[in-house]
């Protein structure tokens, strides 16, 4: 169809538009005549609708939060235009949540780095333009390659870190290793996992062996409490979690759900019950909680097991002998004699009692048969006693009938467990240390004194305790509400505790386990046969930038909030070059200002595709494909335990010079000095990567029929189920290709399902017995009560009187969606933020400082000062103010910078830089600060 | 003749906004054009607050008020129920705006609410169109007459029930289900990508519908309905939706 004036309806409308009449239209100035009218289509879409739209589906996985969600991208003559889950996805389902649909936007932002830069303006600040220069490819890589050989030449290649952040597996993060290995830097992967939620790993590693996330069994789950979780807003997987909200609360029966939070989100308004706890103290009501299961006899005997003679004696305040005493048994003794002769006594007067009945009837018989030899003819007279002679000799056949059953009971009723002196009082099953725990910790946690503690009424934390405990399965999970203060991991062991007490570690409907690994080939060559001499030296072997298993953090994964402080006082010593990928502490860490002094110091490269706070301060941009031009693969985030694995396919050719991170990292490591170059020639690149590992599929087919790697870019996943473990009744069951009928062994279940030193889910963590020294240095507890679930005071970051939280929405998880501006229009609907995000503060706050809903406040304390618009709510405890961490950046695109946007800052820039001492977690949510009317 | 109708079950709605999102996607919406909304309200005192919400579409009404009201009947109903406006008639007088009950109509000319740049701005097209996305939908996709794509200036728009993709589906389709294969295309976007599966599209004229099946078994209701305009959009309130209920203290 040609473009021509009549080629499209001419409505008046139109015309009188293009003449210039309408106000609004777009001409300005001399009327331009009739025949200039602009085309309806311009001249791309033409040759579309000339040829006819093809589109395209290709698969990939959402890069929005680590969920992975399959999705299917739709692209057509070149332009993606939309994604939807992918249907035959055992995570999406056909299904996203809000953050999947906006792949196209990240795709096309206009913000978006074209291609590799230079800095050429030594100065650095958040207000100084970079005035970076567009390179070549070649000539970037030969300016980081040039460093870290010069580096390496020095003797000081440990001085070369990457930071990263989302990584998604072998083919970015998982290369990073090797290269570290290879050039010589322990930095090689400095992770972000302790600004992220490292507790709940740390917590599940100590008591159940898994440091990891759980997998949870929600489909079948009849009770779930939730703990300090957005469940419904950003706890993963997200969408999954979305899923399984809709089946849980239609189904029969329903799932009853209790979720325990500082303010009232979306979670906690869905939920049956929200409590409202102070900040940090969710360790207290979860000891309350275990304490009334104890007390009350309710928990599950199946697993935890029970006390030999079956009495309770957990009795608030009483301690409890691990062993029995001479005192026990001569108790027991006199116990059962008492029994037995209450016994007899009662069996005496029963006896009594029927001999007199005997007596009786035999009586009446005898009186009849008088009767009858005085008048043998009378039949009424011999009917009666014909009836009562056969009465009785039922009742003779009754009595014994019943003294034969009752022989035969008694023969094969198993003897009453009878207490030994130096017996175990308590024959723990799957626990380890409950006894203990009990005595050191859990004796006085009462519900009353948790009201004390955490604000909560008693009577709501025994009724949550008494369902909790009572409806199975039952769930309990916690993430950064619970854990991101300093007590953070012993609450978060109090909560995980409850699970055990209760039975449902690795059971149907329960915690359901751990996420199992997929089949993966190995490569066909090996990174040790190409390290040198240098590579080899013990010279190499220096601490971590960040501390991570020195004396200062022996227990932690990573401390990435650590590395500006650390390299700024040059201790371990001073960082020359960082490589940032998919992080940005500059805003995202507690304390960020403290990451501009560090960066100033540093040459930075920054891979990010856009550019965020990082990149105001980088030398060197490398930019990274976006996620729909890369070709990727991933293990599952934990899910429901069997083997998932995803694989991201371009949607486009890359549409700016662009080269996704982990071919960077290749074409780094081949411009090393070095055998190590050679290593990464052989490599060649990470689609070489993925095909090697997609050899594993031959043996280990998916069930969906993905065998190899076309396969798999067709599919986009791999999966194989079950899950192979399960906890039925206090046995533990290994999937035998039929059914769960295989039973384990101890010994197995310690390998392959709970691998805990002592192979049992730890109340008292031997891991933790072993550090003993460093849990009391930092929390000045005792040796001996180091090892169990206990209540911990929190600390408070910061200073002020209101208590500060930052939570995620389901609009953002991860700080991808700053620049979207369909995002912001969405991002807090509860309270009403569509342009700004607003600082939620109850009204008694509000008044007190004289604050009006709409008005601008200045949040502050000695960390630093952010402004943002108060909104009044009913939603937030009176103590406790509340603002998401999505805004506030002075980076990040045209959107994100925009000046008529609040608030001014991050709010890490109010965040003290605190950490929980055994996971080494960023305590975001434990900070207090001011709050003024401006 | 199908009488398309949408059904919202609240009490799996989670509030997260995927239909929203989702919708914006597929109808190449500016940001903060939520044809398809959520709705939240707060009600109650600390620390017994509520907070509640619900799903926003178009309600497709069976008796609209736009439609009465439109001065060059560029809205219309068609047969199979959808209300639409044909944007080679529009002027833009937004009397439909104020007319309609549920406020789920926008106008081009709106002054940008989201902070920054106006996106039509930064996207600006180079013929009628108010604007041009680098994500745009595939061009013979686009369908002025009926209220699909990106839209000229000064008209008014509004959810459509994705009439691009429902009416693609083959006649007698009693439902469009989203996870079935066969019906996934043709299935509003917003149903498609609902997590906890809270919406259902169907055929209100045929009995054996399951949109139908729903609103009976479970206490279908339809807001203001007292306005007489009959939506085509019906709540699902399960035990909670025999009160309406007036302690709402403020809309978001």
């Amino acid at each position: 169809m040609s473009d021509t004036l009549l080629s499209q309806p001419l409505s008046r409308r139109r015309f009188l538009q293009a003449t210039g009449v309408l106000a609004g239209s777009a001409s300005v100035g001399a009327l331009p005549s009739l025949f200039t009218l602009a085309p309806v289509r311009n001249a791309r879409a033409s040759a579309e609708a000339a040829a006819g739209p093809e589109t395209v589906v290709t698969k990939s996985f959402c890069h929005q939060c680590p969920a992975r969600c399959g999705i299917d991208v739709y692209t057509t003559n070149g332009r993606v235009h939309a994604v939807y889950g992918t249907l035959d996805n055992p995570l999406s389902n056909g299904k996203l949540c809000p953050k999947g649909h906006y792949a196209q936007y990240l795709l096309y932002d206009p913000d978006r780095i074209k291609g590799p830069m230079k800095r050429t303006n030594p100065k650095k600040g958040r207000h100084e333009d970079p005035k970076f220069v567009p390179i070549s490819w070649d000539e970037a890589l030969d300016i980081v390659a040039g460093r870290l050989n010069a580096l390496r030449e020095k003797g000081e290649s440990h001085r070369f870190a990457t930071l990263t952040g989302r990584g998604w597996g072998y083919t970015d993060v998982g290369l990073l290793k090797e290269f570290g290995e290879l050039y010589g830097t322990p930095n090689y992967n400095l992770g972000h996992s302790s600004m992220c939620s490292d507790a709940s790993e740390t917590v599940k590693h100590f008591m159940d062996g898994h440091h990891a996330y759980s997998a949870y069994d929600y489909p079948n789950c009849n009770y779930l409490l939730v703990f300090g979780a957005g469940f419904l807003e950003a706890f993963r997987p997200f969408n999954a979690n979305m899923q399984n909200w809709g089946k849980m609360r239609t189904k029969a029966p329903k799932t009853k759900v209790t979720v325990v939070d500082v303010h009232l989100n979306t979670t906690g308004s869905a939920a049956d019950r929200l409590l409202l706890v102070k900040p940090g103290r969710d360790g207290a009501l979860a000891l309350a909680m275990a304490h009334v299961i104890l007390t009350e006899g309710l928990w599950d005997r199946n697993f935890v097991g029970d006390f030999t003679d079956g009495v309770n004696r957990f009795k608030t305040g009483a301690e409890i002998a691990a062993v029995y005493s001479q005192e026990d048994v001569d108790a027991w003794k006199q116990a059962q004699a008492e029994a037995a002769a209450k016994k007899a006594a009662a069996a005496e007067k029963a006896a009594a009692k029927k001999a007199e009945e005997k007596a009786k009837a035999q009586a009446e018989i005898d009186a009849l048969k008088q009767k009858l030899k005085a008048a043998p003819d009378d039949a009424a007279l011999a009917k009666k006693l014909a009836d009562l002679e056969k009465k009785q000799a039922d009742a003779a056949a009754s009595e014994a009938k019943i003294k034969e059953q009752r022989a035969l009971l008694d023969k094969e009723k198993k003897p009453a467990p009878q207490p030994v002196v130096g017996a175990q009082v308590f024959n723990e099953k799957w626990t380890v240390g409950l006894i203990e725990w009990w005595n050191v910790e859990l004796k006085d946690r009462t519900p009353e004194w948790a009201e004390k503690v955490s604000g909560i009424s008693a009577k709501e934390i025994i009724a949550v305790a008494r369902e909790f405990a009572t409806t199975k399965p039952a769930v309990a999970l916690f993430e950064r509400g619970a854990s991101a203060h300093t007590n953070g991991v012993y609450n978060g062991m109090a909560i995980h505790a409850l699970n055990a007490l209760t039975g449902n570690m690795f059971a149907k409907g329960g915690l359901r386990g751990y996420q199992m690994k997929t089949a993966w080939a190995k490569l066909p060559i090996k990174h040790e046969d190409y390290m040198d001499d240098y590579a080899k030296s013990p010279e190499r072997k220096k601490p971590r930038i960040d501390m991570v298993k020195t004396e200062k953090w022996p227990l932690a994964k990573n401390m990435m909030q650590e590395i500006a402080i650390n390299h700024l006082a040059g201790a371990p010593y001073k960082l020359d070059t960082a490589m940032i990928y998919m992080t940005g502490a500059v805003f995202s860490g507690p304390d960020c200002t403290k990451w501009e002094d560090a960066w100033r110091e540093v040459f930075v490269i920054d891979t990010s595709p856009y550019p965020g706070e990082t990149h105001k301060f980088a030398d060197l941009i490398l930019p990274d494909n976006t996620y729909l031009e890369r070709l990727q693969i991933a293990d599952t985030y934990p899910y429901e335990g069997y083997p998932i694995s995803m694989i991201r396919t371009p949607a486009v050719k890359p549409i700016y010079d662009t080269k996704t991170f982990g071919d960077v990292v290749i074409e780094i490591g081949k411009r090393i000095k070095g055998p190590m170059s050679e290593y990464y020639k052989q490599v060649g690149n990470t689609e070489n990567i993925i095909k090697w590992m997609c050899e594993g599929f031959k043996d280990k087919p998916g069930d969906n029929g993905v065998v190899d790697f076309e396969t798999f870019k067709q599919k986009g996943v791999w999966y194989r189920k079950p899950y192979a473990y399960l906890q039925k009744d206090g046995v533990f069951y290994k999937w035998d290709g039929q059914g769960y009928n295989t039973v384990m062994t101890e010994e197995e279940v310690k390998v392959e399902v709970m691998p805990t030193p002592t192979g049992k889910f730890e109340l008292k963590v031997t891991e933790l017995e072993h550090h003993a020294d460093y849990v009391q240095k930092r929390f000045g507890i005792p040796p001996e009560r180091a090892p169990f679930p206990q209540w911990i005071e929190p600390k408070h970051g910061g200073d002020g009187d209101l208590h500060f939280i930052s939570p995620k929405l389901a609009g953002q998880a991860e700080g991808r969606s700053s620049n979207l501006p369909h995002v912001t229009a969405m991002i807090q609907p509860v309270q009403g933020g569509k342009h700004d995000v607003f600082l939620e503060i109850h009204p008694e706050a509000a008044a007190k400082r004289g604050i009006q809903d709409g008005d601008r406040v200045r949040i502050s304390n000695k960390i630093g000062a952010i402004e943002v618009r108060a909104r009044v709510t009913q939603t937030t405890r009176p103590d406790t103010v509340v603002l998401p961490m999505i805004h506030g950046h002075w980076a990040q695109g045209r959107w994100a910078e925009a000046k008529d946007r609040l608030p001014t800052g991050s709010t890490n820039e109010i965040t003290e830089n605190l950490s929980e001492p055994l996971s080494g977690l960023a305590c975001y949510h434990s900070g207090l600060v001011n709050v003024h009317k401006v | 003749m199908p009488k398309w109708g949408m059904v919202i079950d609240l009490e799996k709605c989670v509030g997260c906004q995927a239909c929203t999102v989702a919708c914006g996607m597929e109808n190449n919406r500016l940001p903060g054009e939520h044809w398809q909304d959520v709705i939240f309200f707060t009600e109650g005192e600390y620390p017994n607050t509520q907070t509640k919400w619900f799903p926003r579409p178009c309600m497709h009404c069976e008796n609209p008020s736009c439609v009465a009201v439109c001065p060059t009947r560029a809205t219309y109903k068609t047969e199979e129920g959808f209300v639409l406006v044909d944007w080679n008639r529009c002027i833009g007088c937004k009397y439909c705006m104020i007319a309609c009950p549920y406020g789920v109509r926008f106008y081009t000319e709106e002054k940008a609410a989201y902070g920054g740049p106006n996106m039509k701005e930064v996207f600006p097209a180079d013929d009628s169109h108010s604007w041009n996305p680098p994500w745009k939908m595939p061009d013979a996709r686009e369908d002025w007459k009926h209220g699909v794509g990106v839209q000229p200036h000064d008209v008014v728009s509004k959810c459509t029930f994705c009439h691009h993709r429902v009416t693609k589906a083959p006649p007698g389709t009693a439902d469009l289900d989203p996870q079935d294969p066969k019906t996934r295309e043709f299935t509003p976007a917003c149903v498609v990508t609902c997590a906890p599966g809270a919406r259902f599209f169907g055929d209100l004229s045929n009995p054996d519908s399951q949109v139908n099946k729903l609103i009976a078994n479970k206490n279908g209701v339809r807001l203001l309905d007292h306005l007489g305009n009959k939506p085509q959009v019906y709540y699902l309130t399960g035990e909670g939706g025999s009160v309406p209920s007036g302690r709402a203290l403020k809309k978001s």
